[in-house]
């Protein structure tokens, strides 16, 4: 899409190529006695590299996560595809996805992020976080006006900050 | 409410109740003529649309399969509406008139490699009082003493941005949506959710508007989940009834006449599948031209993340225009022009929209300052192309046993190249004003703006209707959408629709009291 994107995704990918290893090795012993639900703690993870906002909490993402698996749980292929994908992030040997380093988790995702499963669940996730209303109220999206006359007496031309007509930029 | 005998065959049949459908439906039944309309969809009422985008695509969204080669989503290429109203249910209103200078687009641009540029055969001298009556009709807003619409935040910066650019040629643009009170409708109360139907009818829909006068003639039945399935013809040549599902089962109403007004891709699916001893690449089609020529506009945008907010959801979508890009001026590199419009879209479209080329932080960091962004859509000229076109897949059926249309596009180099241009136009715009970042979105959003594929013309051979719509192969079958169109000019098409429209049915009126219909 855009030339910013492609150049992030390069920078992404030599960072986290030169910080794996020794960013890892602390995180194994914590990741292998969480493993309680390993698909839903991967989804989670995966979720919060995909959508990342800082006051999100882990909790959110797992609430997500849940739903999402909860989901695609009834249809065979679609789980096999996920479960599939999980395991790919799960096999880098270092320690399961969901206990790596953000940086690293981003340069993982970075290899399958043209996979089927991570496109279904970009996509799907998206629909799940961003039609919250509790994420429209973090971000400032007020939603339907309609109950209040809409925007014509709430707003809808309140800007303050701009330049008055004929000043200089 | 009226009925009329499927045997009834001095009824004039519309396929399709949208922008053009609806409004023939009425002016030919406020001339006195009986109108049997047709339309796949289901019809809602005002209190079916709601403010919220989701629910409102399932309502409205033409969403049985079709599939596409080339540029566009292979699973979703077009986003047209499956309702009564057709796209006059998710249109944002905007009302631009086609420029004399692009109605002459090959005497303006010249030779352009790879297409079948020509000029319009209808003159602009000649469309000129029909823009009038069809704007009159439409309430557009800052044309025939209706006021302008009030320009709100996202338009605010707009128009501060641009000025900065030297721009001059700005204002909230001539738009289908009341200003005032008029018509039984309210005037326009800013709910930001133009594209998901307008909830307090302040926005022209056939559905609310053309459909209800109609009927109230007396002389007009709508037919809703009626799905067109042949037009059927007897030993003459001449339509003689339509065959459509209703429920499942099919329905054969006779008929005096036939317009084909279902948005272009089921008006090619249409014509391309009804196929005959005497039509054998489908009906209308001796030119071989039914289905090419696809033309789409782009439609790309450029969000500004502003250094204060703009909260750019509460107004009107496209709410504010800069015209000065729409001029043709070959040293930009390309021919024709675009228009610079606002949009705002809700988090979760924006989302989309940029998950196409990436997630994670750039995505996030632009969520996080939804209330800042300021957004802008810049569409432009598409020239025809005979290689661009729709066809029916081989094999492939859906829901109603109907083979699936696949529609093929490339961009022209001329569209890649203006594209680049108005990217940067954009860019600067926000730049102006101090913009913390600035973001490029792609041509993503599915086409919604469908022309050409049944264009008009003196030549049979290289047009398949009349400069009246009528198809040059059978005389009592017409075409009404967007498929006339030659070319697409650099604005939305809904306007010159409806005013080539009525122009149509004060034709028909005259073909029928003529004895010729």
């Amino acid at each position: 899409m855009t030339s910013v994107s492609m150049t992030r995704r390069g920078a992404v990918r030599s960072i986290a190529l030169a910080a794996t290893l020794p960013l890892a090795c602390g995180k194994v012993m914590a990741a292998a006695a969480g493993a309680v639900d390993g698909r839903i703690a991967t989804t989670a993870a995966l979720l919060g590299v995909a959508f990342p906002h800082s006051r999100l909490t882990p909790g959110y993402y797992r609430g997500v996560a849940e739903t999402y698996v909860k989901e695609i749980a009834a249809k065979p292929a679609a789980i096999s595809e996920h479960d599939r994908g999980l395991a790919l992030l799960d096999a880098n040997h270092i320690a399961p996805f969901a206990a790596l380093p953000p940086v690293i988790q981003k340069g993982l995702v970075e290899k399958v992020d043209q996979e089927p499963f991570f496109k279904a669940m970009l996509w799907r996730g998206a629909e799940l976080v961003y039609r919250d209303r509790s994420v429209w109220k973090m971000v400032g999206y007020e939603g339907s006006s309609l109950e209040y006359g809409g925007y014509r007496d709430r707003g809808f031309n309140d800007i303050d900050w701009l330049p008055k007509p004929g000043a200089k930029a | 409410m009226t009925r009329f005998g499927l045997d009834d065959s001095s009824v004039f049949v519309v396929i399709g109740s949208g922008a053009a459908g609806g409004t023939l439906s009425n002016e030919l039944a406020q001339k006195g003529h009986k109108v049997v309309c047709l339309e796949a969809g289901p019809r809602l009422s005002l209190a079916d649309v709601v403010n919220d985008e989701a629910v409102m695509f399932d309502k409205l969204t033409w969403l049985d399969r079709r599939m596409a080669t080339g540029k566009p989503d292979p699973n979703f290429p077009v986003w047209s509406c499956k309702t009564v109203g057709g796209t006059t249910m998710h249109w944002t209103g905007a009302c631009p008139r086609i420029e004399p200078h692009e109605m002459r687009a090959r005497t303006t641009y010249g030779e352009m490699p790879d297409t079948t540029l020509v000029d319009w055969p209808v003159t602009p001298e000649e469309i000129a009082p029909w823009y009038d009556k069809a704007e009159i009709r439409m309430g557009v807003s800052g044309k025939h003493g209706l006021p302008f619409l009030p320009a709100g935040n996202n338009t605010k910066v707009l128009e501060a941005g641009a000025r900065l650019c030297g721009y001059t040629d700005i204002d909230t643009h001539n738009m289908a949506i009341n200003s005032v009170e008029r018509d039984d409708r309210p005037a326009c109360q800013q709910l930001g959710f133009c594209t998901s139907g307008c909830a307090v009818g302040a926005k022209w829909s056939t559905l609310y508007t053309e459909i209800p006068k109609a009927e109230e003639t007396g002389r007009f039945e709508l037919r809703p989940e009626a799905m067109v399935t042949a037009v059927n013809l007897d030993d003459a040549g001449r339509v003689e009834s339509v065959t459509y599902l209703h429920k499942g089962k099919p329905v054969t109403q006779k008929c005096r006449a036939v317009s084909v007004a279902g948005n272009v891709v089921e008006t090619t699916r249409l014509l391309l599948n009804n196929r005959s001893e005497r039509f054998p690449n489908g009906l209308a089609n001796s030119s071989g031209w039914v289905g090419r020529n696809y033309m789409r506009h782009f439609t790309i945008q450029v969000m500004g993340v502003m250094p204060g907010k703009v909260n750019f959801h509460r107004q009107t979508h496209l709410a504010g225009v800069v015209r000065d890009e729409r001029a043709h001026k070959p040293e930009r590199g390309f021919a024709g022009g675009f228009l610079i419009s606002t949009v705002p879209f809700t988090p979760e479209i924006l989302a989309k929209n940029m998950m196409i080329g990436g997630w994670g932080d750039e995505l996030t960091s632009v969520l996080d300052k939804y209330d800042h962004l300021a957004g802008m859509l810049l569409t432009g000229e598409d020239p025809p192309q005979l290689s661009n076109g729709i066809t029916l897949h081989p094999t492939e059926k859906d829901g109603y046993g109907l083979p699936i249309p696949v529609i093929h596009y490339e961009d022209h180099p001329n569209t890649i190249a203006m594209k680049t241009y108005a990217w940067a136009a954009g860019r600067r715009i926000y730049e102006a004003l101090g913009a913390e970042k600035i973001v490029e979105m792609g041509d993503y959003i599915p086409a919604t703006h469908n022309m050409g594929t049944a264009r008009m013309g003196t030549d049979p051979k290289t047009s398949v209707c009349t400069t009246y719509g009528r198809t040059h192969d059978i005389e009592n079958l017409f075409v009404s959408d967007g498929s006339l169109f030659p070319t697409s000019a650099g604005c939305n098409p809904t306007l010159t629709i409806v005013a080539l429209v009525l122009r149509q049915a004060e034709h028909i009126d005259r073909e029928i009291r003529a004895g010729r219909l």
